[in-house]
């Protein structure tokens, strides 16, 4: 079933055109990776799809309601992780009901136990600034898990980890994935990392941005890291990679 | 944590020890006329001998200090509010307020006299004068530099600007708020002091001075310049404490443990 679609989407800034009419279809509860080169538009395609934007042309349908230029059906993560320093790490994963409503004691237990399923039981009372880049990470991916939004929209979430923390967090993601049967939609600049976390790799040419190729990835799951060496992988990799930097060559 | 109490409360102690034994050792060394400036001793007894005169005294002026501060803090907080979230009125409010900055506090204090009278009021308007400002310049600046991402993550969740306000911009501008309080509370009693000093026609701790001046009692001169700078440093250490309690996570690793909601 098709979850979020996208029918000639566009957007410009001024005379920025920041994002080609551009369409696209996700199924629900798969995995699908975004890359393209730097300022092709693809934070600006989360941004209308998360409806901070509203886009100047085409829909953004989310199980088949046009949901242009509103907000409240997507769960989005960044690179920087936007934990509020004065709350505790119970406190951050419950920030989306504390915006909108009352913070239950449900919520609260909810919190605990996802934060203890996932290794951070021991930090419920910290307050971020004395975890480290990778808990933070996992804090903020909680706090958009307990949102409820079957859609997650994650902008480079692991891009300013160390590479063996961000291993780490890409066996962690892909473990959460498959325990909660979200639809993931993940930009990354890392085209390694795209191809291991994800079902399809959608590719998008320098700006004025646009879909240029959309790969569905054979690549069998679970994946380990044995995964990235496998002749499979290196196929799709030589693939986006040919597609990327078809300039530079 | 001991080693922290130590320097935290130690070392102020200690510099205070200091200043009183250069004070001893600059009136005696130089032979200083007890009329220009009396020993650190004779100033305490100054102030001792004559508590129960200077006590009513003191607590008048600990009044204007405490209302005036408030009064300021709360207009403060409210201009920067206003101004963060109305631009119009910021480009109009903003000139007007740094021009009220610079006219000449004692200045104020005879129009004021004439349309307040003797009361505590126009101390209390001085002292709010004089707070008011570094309070809202900070809020202001706080509150407009609060990050844009966090303030469209909230929107994604479909968050109410009322709850944004409340659960991410205030606190978030708690750190600047506590520095235009603790700026104004350092002003606070010198608003209160010259409020006295233009504004008062009975009793005040300003008056008391003049007149101990008046009378050659230079002990007491000194003593009340010292009760004075008391009131001010107990002000704005009371300002320090409540901001200690009230951002713990600017110093803790891990939430108090009664901190559940
Ligand atoms: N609010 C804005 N106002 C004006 N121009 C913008 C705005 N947001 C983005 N742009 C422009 O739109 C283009 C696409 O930006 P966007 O952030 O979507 O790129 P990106 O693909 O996410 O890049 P990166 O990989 O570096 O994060 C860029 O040229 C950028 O300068
Ligand atoms: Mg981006």
């Amino acid at each position: 079933m098709t979850l979020l679609e996208l029918r000639d989407v566009a957007k410009t800034f001024g005379d920025t055109i920041a994002l080609s009419p551009t369409s696209l279809a996700i199924a629900e509860g798969s995995f699908v990776a975004i890359v393209g080169p730097s300022g092709c538009g693809k934070s600006t395609m989360f941004n209308v799809i998360a409806g901070l934007l509203t886009p100047d042309g085409g829909d953004v349908l989310v199980k088949g309601e046009r949901v242009n230029g509103t907000t409240g059906h997507v769960g989005y993560m960044l690179q920087k992780d936007l934990l509020v320093p004065w709350r505790t790490v119970e406190d951050n994963i419950t920030m989306a009901k504390r915006l909108t409503g009352r913070v239950s004691a449900a919520d609260r237990e909810e919190a605990r136990a996802v934060a203890r399923q996932y290794g951070l039981g021991d930090f419920l009372r910290h307050y971020p600034t004395a975890l480290s880049g990778g808990m933070r990470q996992r804090v903020a991916f909680m706090r958009t898990l307990v949102t409820h939004q079957t859609l997650l929209l994650l902008d480079e979430p692991f891009g300013a980890l160390d590479a063996q923390t961000r291993l780490e967090m890409q066996q962690w993601l892909l473990q959460v994935w498959r325990d909660t049967g979200r639809t993931v939609l993940f930009i990354t600049h890392d085209v390694d990392e795209s191809i291991f976390l994800s079902d399809r790799v959608i590719v998008m040419s320098p700006r004025p941005g646009r879909v240029v190729a959309d790969f569905a990835n054979p690549l069998p799951r679970p994946r380990t890291v044995d995964t990235l060496i496998e002749p499979a992988f290196i196929d799709l990799k030589t693939k986006v990679m040919r597609l990327l930097h078809r300039e530079d060559a | 944590m001991t080693r922290k109490i130590l320097r935290n409360v130690g070392v102020p102690i200690l510099s205070f020890v200091l200043l009183l034994l250069v004070w001893q050792w600059v009136v005696v060394g130089f032979h200083v006329a007890s009329y220009i400036a009396p020993r650190p001793r004779q100033a305490f007894l100054a102030v001792t001998q004559n508590w129960s005169a200077l006590w009513p005294l003191i607590l008048g002026t600990i009044r204007e200090t405490v209302y005036g501060f408030f009064v300021g803090a709360a207009l403060g907080l409210g201009l920067g509010v206003i101004m963060a979230k109305v631009p119009v009125l910021q480009r109009i409010v903003y000139p007007v307020l740094v021009l009220s900055q610079a006219v000449p506090i004692i200045a104020l204090a005879a129009p004021l006299v004439l349309i307040l009278g003797f009361s505590v009021t126009p101390k209390v308007v001085i002292v709010a004068w004089i707070v008011f400002f570094p309070v809202t310049v900070n809020v202001l600046d706080g509150l407009t530099h609060v990050d844009k991402d966090l303030l469209n993550l909230a929107r994604v969740y479909g968050a109410s600007r009322w709850r944004t306000f409340i659960h991410i911009e205030i606190p978030a501008t708690a750190t600047p708020l506590f520095s235009g309080l603790k700026i104004g509370a350092t002003y606070a009693v010198t608003g209160a002091i010259i409020g006295e000093l233009a504004a008062s026609d009975g009793a005040s701790l300003a008056l008391y001075q003049e007149h101990a001046n008046a009378n050659l009692n230079t002990a007491a001169v000194y003593g009340t310049t010292m009760v004075m700078t008391a009131i001010g440093i107990t002000w704005f250490l009371l300002v320090v404490g409540v901001e200690v309690f009230a951002t713990p996570w600017q110093r803790r690793t891990v939430a108090r443990r009664w901190r559940r909601r």
